[in-house]
Parts: C-alpha cells; structure tokens; sequence
C-alpha cells in the first residue's frame, strides 16, 4: 500500500477516455486496496486500450487477455451453481466436496488444479475462487 | 459380620453400556478461511433436497419437480428450496445505523413476529415469495427446506396448494428384550453462582442420586440410576466478565467461586455413577453452536474421574443401545422468538418433522461457518429428544407415520423450579423429581 503504487496506479492514461469502469468515485474507494484488481468490466475483455499495468491479487501483474482455457475452464467451475457457492472455499476443496457429494464434477477441472500444484508455473491464485479478495 | 436380621446387602449400582456420538459436532479439522454461511445452507439444502425428493413419488407422483428459474407462469409443479420468513420485527444491526432513528422500542419484545411476516422459498437458481393459505408463516421459521405444491401467480408469487415436509426420519429399531427398569436422571439450569441457587437443594439431589438418602428402598431406586446428564447452564459467570478487559484481582474470586463450588458438587457425582455435563448459554464456553465441551482444567476434582464425561451441545449418545440427542436450550428458544406453537413440545416435534435441530441458525442463531456439512442435520430419529432450560417440565411420546417412536423431555431450570426428569430406559417412562427446602 504504498503511496508509489498509488501515483503510479493514477499517471496510467488510458488511449480510449471512457472505454472501461469503474467510474472514479469507485476507484478511489478501493484505493486503499492498491494490491486489487479494479478493472471489473474488462474481465474477459480483450481490449487493446487497456492498461496493460493492472495489479491483481497476489501482486502478479494480470492480462486478461491471456488467462486462457485453463482459467476459463476453471472460472466455468466457479459459476455452476449446482457444486454450490465458490467464495471462501478454495478450488481444489470445492472439487472434492463436490466429488464427495455425489455431483460428479468435471475431472479435468481437478487435473488442472492437480496440474497446477506440481507444476513450474505454480500460480496460487488459481487456486482461489474467481471473486477472491473482491468482494 | 453382616447381620442377617438387618439385611444389609450391599446395593450396586446398575451399568449401561455408553457411547459417545460427539464426534460430528466437535470442531477438530475445520478451519475458517473467511468463508460466510452460504455453504452451511447450501449443504443443508442438498441433503434436505435429496431426502425430499425420495418422498415426493409417494405424495404427488405426477407433478414435475421444478426450479424457482424454471417456474412458468401457471403451470402446475412442485419447487423444493429453503425458506426464508421475512419478519419486519426482526432486529436488523442495520437499525444502528439507519439515519431515520425512528422509534425503536428500547424493551426487545419476546417474539419478533408480526401480520406482515411472509415466506420467501429459494434454491440455487433464485428465489419466489410464497402466497395462499396454506402456509401459516406463525408456523415457520427461516432454514427449513422443504417442497412446496402450486403454481406460479401472474403477479410473480407462487399460489400454495400444499407442501410437503421431511417427517421424522427413520429410526433403528430400540431393543426390547431388557426387562429390568434402568433410569437416566436429567437436570438443566442449575446456575451455580447465581442468587437463585440453592446449595441445599441441588445437594438433596446430589444425595438421592448417589444413595445416601432413604432408607433401602429409595436406594433401591436410586442404584437404578445409570447415568446423570446435566444439560446446560451448570454455572452463571456475570457475563460482564465476558467483555475482554482483564479481571481485577479482587474479581478474581467471583469469576472462580462459582466454578470452584460445581466442582465440589460434581465430585461427589462422579465418584457415584457417569454423568455427562453439557455447555448452555450461561457457561463458560464458546456461543455459537455446536458449543465445544467444557474444558477439564475448569473441573480439577471431577475431571479425574473416568465417569465425568465433558460433552458438546448438542449432545448424541447412546445407552443400551437407545439413541438420545439433546440440547441445551438455545435451538427450541430462538423458535420461540420466531414462530409459534402452543407448547415448547410442539417446537420440538417440528425440529424432528423438518429433522434439524436448529433450523434457524445461522439466520438468528449463532453457528460455526462449516464448509462441507451441517452437523445439526438428522439423519436417524433418536429414541429420546431432550431440551434443557426451559420453563417447565414437559413430557410427550410423539409417534411417526414409520412406526418411530421418540419421548420428547422438556427440562426445567432447576434453580427456579427444583425439578430434574427420570427416565426408564426399558419402556421410555418419564418422570419428575422434585426436591424443594420449603419447610
């Protein structure tokens, strides 16, 4: 949280004026969370005009543009209602409730989670849920 | 040396065979990462929904068993969800800070309900008010899931024609082959440390239960005895002391005092026969349910003893076989405060039919977050379904449609009313024991 990231977050300037949100009054309120991903609407966007300096969780730097079909395999997970809510649970634990609970989630889900914990690439955040840390 | 003409025998104490079924609700392995109470409602949902769902080929065959989304305007189906009883009385900590700072009534009124209240049912995909006579919202309390008969309104209701609840759960066959009469003694409330206490009572209840009062044939009786369970509210610490900030030393002795005195009385208990001794709202112990047991270091003279047996709330075991589960109290008050009934039995009676123990938390009872089950669900009805601290002693034998058979126990606080409850294991025969000092 420190006030560099805050300047750095504001001297962006973005090629399209109002081409994403959120809106400022928005993102002044989560500046106090300077290490969040704020750019909500451009989730799955790709978008040539964005910045590509987005900080998300973890302080990974995020493009959104090449999160890929692991990740929107993993986020379809997330979403389907029938294995229950998926915020405050971990990835890998909601695939094994689920499996315990009879709903046979999809496999490739799980060897993609196991995939990722063995893997080079081990990026934590894949682990949690798609609205970790924002909401 | 025994003189025969006396007949001293010496009496013994009968034995039953006990098992402790604690485990589901002991948090041992969870750990809260931040997660909130979706996932409780939505594994009580889950496991309602499929025992429903067995049930609903038997009540209305031919309908088709929908999903709130999936309603279609006029068309006749059946929706299974939880309810949620919308209550306009029910205290919000938004009122804090709500800018209105209209009249709210300093003096909290014992029920919350109201004409206005209404029942909201919701599954995954979404949630429909519910309209019609059928469903009294008096009766009602949100957390319990349900299936629901009707069709959806053109002002987006859906109009009640009948529903269904769970039912008692099926229940193992009690074994019926004992012939000789074995009692379990119950006692709540006994708010050592309080003003109402009366040391001279609960030690005549100490000396009946351990022998030492009567002649031979009350300590016949009293050798029948197997086992004590003492259900909540054991001890009354000011819940002043409760507020984080450190005890001054010349406190110490009211915070310690009470403790120190049930232990003096527990000891005598314990070196006579088992007694199992549950948390309730008063104790020492964590408020949210499932309340983990009281910790030994609070009981030094007792806890040394292989029949003290520290349980949680709710309490499952099983005696001879006969399967007990219990509470302290907190689930069958906040029903109170919720809907109504015309007896805190009836309340009782519902929690088996809708087979949750406290189907109002998380709403308004407090509850650990879990993730990946319910603990309060029931899965097997028990033989016997007690609840402690309550206003008076009350007993029923409910039977359900499966030929189950359950004696429903309401304990009495024993400080206000000097009653604890008997019970025959051979035949499920419950009475009261009433101690008083009144001469």
């Amino acid at each position: 949280m420190s006030s560099g990231d805050i300047k750095g977050f504001y001297r962006q300037k973005k090629k399209n004026g109002g081409v994403t949100k959120p809106s400022s009054s928005s993102s002044s309120s989560k500046k106090s969370k300077s290490k969040h991903y704020t750019g909500g609407a451009s989730v799955g966007a790709p978008n040539a005009a964005q910045t590509p300096a987005l900080v998300t969780r973890g302080g990974a730097i995020d493009l959104k543009e090449e999160y890929g079909d692991e990740e929107e395999a993993l986020r379809q997970f997330d979403m389907d209602m029938k294995y229950g809510p998926c915020i405050g649970v971990g990835r890998l634990e909601r695939w094994e409730r689920a499996a315990a609970m009879g709903l046979h989630p999809p496999l490739h889900v799980r060897e993609v989670l196991v995939g990722l914990a063995s893997g080079s690439m081990a990026c934590s955040s894949k682990f949690k849920c798609l609205w970790e840390g924002l909401v | 040396m025994a003189d025969s003409e006396m007949g001293e025998a010496t009496l013994e104490r009968k034995l039953a065979v006990y098992r402790n079924l604690d485990e589901r609700f002991v948090i041992r392995e969870e750990r809260y990462k931040g997660q909130q109470f979706s996932h409780i409602y939505f594994m009580r949902l889950h496991h309602m929904r499929s025992q429903l769902q067995s049930l609903i080929p038997k009540w209305k065959p031919h309908l088709p068993v929908n999903t709130v989304l999936g309603l279609e305007e006029g068309k006749e189906c059946i929706i299974v969800g939880t309810l949620y009883k919308h209550m306009k009385l029910k205290p919000s900590i938004l009122d804090e800070y709500s800018k209105e700072r209209s009249a709210i009534p300093l003096v909290k009124p014992h029920n919350f309900m109201s004409t206005d209240d209404h029942l909201i049912l919701e599954d995954e995909s979404g949630r429909v008010k519910l309209a019609g006579p059928m469903l009294a919202p008096s009766a009602f309390v949100t957390g319990i899931v349900i299936a629901v008969h009707g069709k959806e309104t053109s002002e987006g209701d859906f109009f009640v024609e009948d529903f269904l609840e769970a039912g008692l759960a099926p229940q193992v066959d009690r074994p019926l082959d004992s012939r000789e009469d074995k009692f379990v003694a119950f006692v709540s409330g006994l708010s050592v440390g309080t003003n109402a206490f009366n040391p001279l009572q609960f030690q005549l209840l100490v000396d009946h239960i351990t022998g030492h009062l009567g002649d031979e044939n009350e300590q016949r009786i009293s050798s029948k005895i197997v086992r004590l369970v003492i259900v909540g509210n054991s001890m009354h610490i000011s819940h002043g002391f409760f507020s984080g900030q450190t005890v001054a030393p010349k406190d110490h002795a009211k915070l310690t005092e009470p403790i120190r005195e049930l232990d003096i009385f527990l000891t005598q208990l314990v070196a006579a026969l088992p007694v199992d001794i549950m948390p309730g709202c008063n104790d020492p112990a964590n408020y949210s349910l499932p309340q983990q047991p009281l910790h030994r270091c609070l009981f030094a003279g007792a806890s040394a003893y292989n029949t003290f047996v520290s349980c949680t709330n709710p309490h499952h075991f099983e005696l001879d076989n006969v399967q007990f589960v219990g509470t302290s109290g907190q689930n069958i008050d906040d029903l109170y405060k919720y809907s109504d009934a015309k007896d805190k039995i009836e309340f009782m009676e519902r929690t088996l039919r809708w087979r949750h123990l406290a189907p109002t938390a998380p709403n308004t009872l407090g509850c650990y977050p879990y993730v990946d089950k319910d603990p309060f669900l029931i899965e097997s009805c028990p033989h016997v379904y007690f609840v402690g601290n309550q206003e008076k002693y009350e007993t029923r034998l409910l039977q359900g449609p499966d030929k189950q058979l359950v004696r429903l126990i309401s304990i009495p606080r024993f400080c206000e009313t000097g009653v604890a409850v008997m019970l025959n294991l051979r035949n499920l025969e419950c009475h009261a024991l009433s101690f008083s000092t009144n001469l």
